[in-house]
């Protein structure tokens, strides 16, 4: 009797096929619930052109910060410094320029240089010591906000323009259809550069399978012939390029360096990478989650600006959507399991019954 | 006649698909020390658990304590004066030796803990038992002999009437055997009844009044000491019946793939082998022989400090397992779901990792990584609709073909197996040994590690016996029985 094999994972919950299904069934829940407000409203504020160009002006930097902790996080590691460091960055470039006569290029190119630099050192602690990620980079933050304190003696550095190319509109002249100038500055297009880089990267090379087989499990890597240290390291390194870039973005939409400025940043950004379904554990999740998670906690800041809810609801709307979105993947997940385990009965049963015919 | 303390009569106790135990006989006395002898898998660790309450046994058999019949659970064996003291060690590492032994059973008056009566009750055990502990000490900083007697100290403490050892010895240096094996004859000449568990039958003539002998889950027969040496009672141990063995082709051998000499590090001493194309080389010895060690300083995973190792007769050395898989080894391990495979990635990103340091380029191609996926799925008979699934989702079996997937896409050329079988069901084994042959046949050559006897009986063209990290036996293909195998690894057979 030929038996035919039992295939395992052939059903799913539309939550566990896709890592994206998740943020993406939120988002669009949000963008429909909005949807019903402002056509009960009779009026669209949140659905215009220059709203969603907004969101993304809005949150570029996040999003940049966002794309170096997904490669981060999927490598297993975590780093809760990208706030102060952003805030460094900036402060250094306006020092530079403002009280030490840098010039501009060489002044940002040092400033990236720097988040580069103690990115790796705070990697190379993780990496090499197998130290908690965490507890490190927690120290780095403190210590880059003390560092960042010191350059600028507590005060702030105000800038003359000299970033302002960062903001170039990209398309001077376009109107909305409602009349008003849009505009599209040329950093938005810099963050969405840098996501399809990111997202091909982890998507298409050796290099990003790897950084996803140490998130995973970094003993089956080491005896797979991956160098589990240095790629741990590198994921450090990438994330202090996109923090110092970050960095310059961010000094360039404020004018001005000052401490707050990135100040509880990495709250934001480890939002956005994990409702976009990177996981805490490491090894799962991509770029292009990220950028939706993004996206939509963007949305729901934004959203409810324009419904003008006052901003000390907002965060608790924004938590408990959070909380609420995480929650109900996990259960979606179980019920899937729970409807697995159910066919798998089903198909025992029927065999029973089947053989117990041939009898 | 010593009263008896503890008898159990007709235990089995069955797992899903498993009998692990079948009508175990078995009696303890106070002041009693009873071995149970077996090999791995013999079934003296469920036994044990289930003496200290840990499984329960099926319904047809019972346990009595002191003549009445009891049903046992980790609370009630407690409360009996069951104490069990596991291979692990089971002790608070930043806690004193005081605080260890009274544990969530300080003595207080008034909520108030009551420290000099403590220590003093710590004090006058270890004083009893000759040791030059203090109570004060910090047990994370006693070598693990010590810490053992810290757990006998705390069943003198609180007057246990039973202490089942398992495996005390693991990991001990010959004067901790020594010191160790002193203290059980103190703490019986208490009266206190002994179930001691250990691999090494030297122990187990030392200080052994009786010996209780387990195959395969199947009780053996209850020996005196005096009655037996150690020949007789390895021939029990051993002797199962054809059945259990597997018949397998034999393949010309060929060159000499690897040579291995005076290798030393990890715990491994000083080994030296060759391993030839077509031949299965077994790796036979207990658990905590240093077979799983050896094999991880052979892939790289572990620091070499002396010895050589040639692959093709070339010299190699391996900074890690990088090098190890550019030089044609394959590391089948024997926690695949730890050690072996990514179990949230799919089958294909599994099936090609171990390959990169091979390939040259350094992108990607899904559609194409998803093929060579599909492909071994194919012609290994994964039981998976194809190599998207993840590798969590499937069953050990089919797992296991997924980690030979991975090292049969790397071009290997020797292959180490480290429990190639282990919790795989008996069809899927069929299937793994039927891998394991064509790979001969290709003139691929293999090192098994195995615990399971019938396995290294029947698979192995040779067999190599390690005990303590050290090869303290080498076995053709006609001299390879349980007998001699088991007098290497737990007698005191030597070459």
């Amino acid at each position: 009797m030929k038996q035919e094999p039992a295939v395992s994972g052939k059903k799913s919950s539309i939550f566990r096929r896709s890592d994206l299904a998740m943020v993406l069934t939120i988002l669009i829940g949000f963008v429909a619930v909005m949807f019903v407000i402002e056509l009960a409203g009779g009026q669209f504020k949140f659905f215009t052109a220059n709203n969603w160009l907004n969101i993304l002006m809005q949150n570029a930097v996040v999003g940049i910060m966002a794309m170096g902790m997904t490669v981060v996080m999927i490598a297993g590691g975590i780093d809760l410094s990208v706030g102060y460091l952003a805030s460094l960055g900036g402060i250094f470039i306006a020092k530079g320029v403002v009280d030490w006569g840098i010039p501009i290029v060489p002044a940002v190119i040092l400033g990236i240089l720097i988040c580069v630099g103690l990115e790796a050192m705070l990697g190379a602690i993780i990496a090499r010591l197998e130290v908690e990620p965490f507890i490190i980079t927690l120290g780095g933050s403190i210590a880059f906000r003390g560092i960042a304190l010191l350059m600028c003696q507590s005060r702030e550095v105000v800038m003359s323009g000299q970033l302002e190319g960062f903001k170039t509109n990209l398309i001077e002249g376009a109107k909305a259809p409602d009349g008003l100038s849009m505009t599209l500055p040329i950093y938005v297009v810099i963050f969405i550069v840098i996501a399809v880089i990111v997202w091909w990267v982890l998507k298409y090379t050796k290099y990003g399978r790897r950084i996803y087989a140490v998130g995973a499990n970094p003993s089956a890597a080491y005896l797979a012939g991956i160098n589990v240290k240095n790629i741990k390291l590198s994921s450090y390194i990438i994330n202090g390029l996109l923090v110092g870039l970050a960095s310059v973005l961010l000094l360039s939409r404020v004018g001005t360096a000052i401490i707050t400025n990135g100040e509880r940043m990495e709250i934001d950004v480890i939002a956005a990478v994990v409702i976009g379904g990177v996981a805490m554990s490491g090894g799962k999740g991509n770029a292009m989650g990220t950028f939706l998670g993004v996206i939509l906690l963007g949305a729901i800041t934004n959203g409810m600006t324009v419904l003008k809810l006052q901003s000390e609801w907002q965060f608790v709307a924004k938590g408990a959507i959070i909380i609420a979105a995480v929650a109900a993947g996990a259960i979606s997940s179980r019920i899937a399991a729970r409807g697995e385990i159910r066919q798998q009965k089903q198909e025992a049963l029927a065999e029973q019954a089947a053989t117990a015919e041939d009898k | 006649m010593a009263e008896e303390i503890l008898k159990l009569s007709n235990i089995s106790k069955t797992f899903p698909g498993v009998k692990a135990l079948n009508g175990i006989q078995f009696s303890l006395n106070a002041g009693e020390v009873h071995c149970i002898c077996g090999e791995n898998g013999a079934g003296k660790s469920t036994l044990i658990k289930i003496i200290s309450g840990a499984y329960q046994p099926d319904v047809d058999g019972a346990i009595y304590f002191e003549g009445k019949q009891v049903k046992l659970d980790p609370f009630s064996a407690m409360n009996l004066g069951i104490q069990t003291i596991y291979q692990e060690h089971n002790v608070f590492e930043t806690l004193s030796i005081t605080e260890n032994i009274f544990a969530g059973m300080e003595i207080t008056k008034g909520g108030v803990m009551q420290k000099q009566e403590m220590e003093q009750k710590t004090r006058d055990v270890l004083e009893y038992l000759h040791s030059d502990l203090k109570p004060d000490q910090i047990v994370g900083e006693l070598s693990s002999g010590e810490q053992k007697i810290v757990e006998i100290a705390k069943a003198l403490v609180f007057d246990r009437k039973v202490i089942i050892l398992d495996e005390p010895t693991a990991s001990f240096s010959a004067s901790e055997i020594d010191n160790l094996l002193e203290i059980v004859h103190k703490v019986k000449a208490r009266g206190m009844g002994i179930v001691y568990i250990s691999h090494h039958l030297d122990e187990v003539f030392r200080i052994a009044d009786k010996i209780t002998v387990l195959r395969d889950g199947q009780y053996i027969k209850t020996i005196g000491v005096d009655e037996t040496d150690e020949p007789h009672l390895i021939r029990d141990m051993v002797g199962r019946d054809a059945s259990a063995f597997y018949s397998r082709e034999f393949y010309p051998k060929g060159e000499t793939v690897l040579e291995v000499r005076n290798l030393t590090g990890n715990g491994v001493k000083n080994v030296s082998f060759k391993v030839n194309r077509g031949e299965i080389v077994g790796f036979a010895g207990m658990v905590g022989s240093g077979r799983s060690e050896l094999m991880t300083l052979l892939f790289g995973g572990a620091e070499k400090l002396t010895g050589e190792v040639r692959v093709l007769g070339k010299k190699v050395h391996y900074r890690n397992p990088s090098d190890a898989i550019k030089n044609k080894m394959c590391y089948i391990t024997e926690d695949r779901q730890h050690t072996g495979l990514f179990l949230i990635h799919t089958i294909a990103r599994n099936t090609l990792i171990a390959n990169m340091v091979n390939t040259k380029g350094s992108f990607i191609n899904p559609k194409q990584e998803m093929e060579v996926g599909n492909d071994f799925v194919k012609k290994l008979g994964t039981k998976a609709k194809d190599a998207s699934v993840l590798a969590g989702n499937l069953s050990g079996g089919n797992q296991q073909k997924v980690v030979l997937a991975k090292w049969f896409n790397t071009d290997g050329e020797i292959f180490i197996f480290d429990e190639p079988t282990r919790g795989i069901d008996v069809g899927a084994k069929q299937e793994i040994y039927q891998i394991m042959m064509d790979l001969l046949k290709q003139g691929k050559a293999i090192i098994m590690v195995s615990s399971d006897m019938p396995e290294v009986v029947s698979m192995s063209d040779r067999v190599m016996v390690m005990k303590n990290g050290e090869l303290v036996g080498e076995l053709n293909r006609d001299e390879v029985s349980e007998e001699n195998i088991l007098e290497y690894s737990i007698g005191g057979k030597k070459i």
